[in-house]
């Protein structure tokens, strides 16, 4: 028993270290093309279905587990939902206001379940009253959504914190 | 029976391994049970205010993060930019405010990491990566396997063709019940 102990923590370890070998290959990886939210939607169509980057700032994050988040673009209207999937885990509500740059794949909304609108979903649910300005968002969000013809979102791979140099 | 003695002995060891992540499952299901009641991940902490700010065509960062330093001395500026309705929306380190330009008039909102239900959540969520996802699995069937191997345990009146199954089925029908009236 003791020997599948050792042999067990031993494993782990070896899982840990592949997976910091590959974070560290990944940052090794020749730069792409990083584009804003808006340049991202001026150019969706034909990156539909695309690898791509896009950086912006973090103005939503899904209170229950942080499974998307939602990058702004020039402004609140322009912003688009970033799925964190099973490469990011989830999105944190420390990186509300934080700049990312997120690698993922471009989807475009197909069915109701991909369309994601958090003001018809957990926000009204909720019955705490603190989350004001969290349904302030998922209107803000939902408005925004709603004159659209086609809905983006990004199935998201890896992202990294864009630091901006203090003054 | 040696196959009776092999299940006491796994269902032993693998009772002792099992401890930690049961305790992990158990007490971040309840958390996440009431994630409608209240966030499971964080405390959220709520100040109204009211601030001097000069004219919202001239405001810089320096102003938002002074008047926000006024109303508490411990706040991290992070950006801020205004909103479709004229208002200031502040990002801070662990939270967000919304500020009236007009009047000074703001509410913060301040989050605060539950810290050890946060972790265990996101373990219990496998919300931190494939390995993770993996290692999980095998931990919930380790979970099944000890209960399961629990049932094979006793013999005699407090056995489980005697006693056991009883409590067994009725362990099933309250979630079963509530499955065809709800779902």
């Amino acid at each position: 028993m003791k020997n599948l102990v050792v042999i067990g923590i031993l494993a782990l370890l070896f899982f840990g270290c592949g997976n910091q070998n590959k974070k560290q290959q990944q940052s090794a990886e020749p730069q792409a093309v990083v584009l804003t939210v808006d340049d991202l939607y001026e150019k969706a169509s034909e990156l539909s279905d695309k690898e791509v980057i896009v950086k912006g700032t973090v103005m939503h994050v899904c209170k229950q587990g942080g499974g998307r988040c939602f990058l702004m673009g020039s402004n609140e209207d322009i912003n688009i939902r970033v799925e964190a999937g099973e490469k990011i885990g989830a999105f944190t509500q420390e990186q509300m206001g934080s700049d990312l740059e997120i690698k993922g794949i471009l989807k475009i909304v197909r069915t109701e379940a991909d369309a994601h609108n958090p003001g018809k979903e957990h926000g009204e649910n909720s019955t705490e009253e603190t989350d004001s300005i969290a349904d302030e968002a998922h209107r803000i969000i939902a408005e925004s959504l709603e004159d659209v013809e086609v809905v983006y979102f990004i199935e998201g791979f890896s992202f990294k914190e864009i630091k901006e140099i203090a003054e | 029976m040696k196959i009776r003695k092999l299940l006491r002995t796994l269902h032993r060891d693998f009772g002792y391994f099992i401890v930690g992540m049961t305790i992990v499952y158990g007490l971040s299901g309840i958390y996440l049970n009431h994630r409608h009641d209240f966030n499971p991940d964080y405390k959220i902490f709520i100040t109204e205010f009211q601030v001097y700010l000069p004219d919202k065509n001239t405001l810089t960062d320096k102003d938002v993060k002074a008047a926000l330093l006024s109303v508490n001395e411990d706040v991290v500026y992070k950006k801020h930019y205004l909103n479709n309705e004229g208002f200031i929306k502040v990002f801070i380190e662990n939270g967000e405010a919304v500020i009236n330009p007009e009047n000074g008039v703001g509410k913060m909102q301040y989050l605060q990491k539950r810290r050890v239900i946060f972790s265990m959540n996101k373990l219990h969520k496998a919300s931190i990566g494939t390995v993770w996802k993996w290692v999980s699995d095998i931990m919930a069937v380790i979970l099944i396997f000890v209960a399961v191997s629990g049932l094979f345990l006793l013999k005699g009146k407090r056995g489980f063709g005697k006693w056991g199954w009883w409590l067994m089925t009725a362990g099933i029908i309250i979630p079963l019940v509530f499955a065809l009236i709800y779902i």
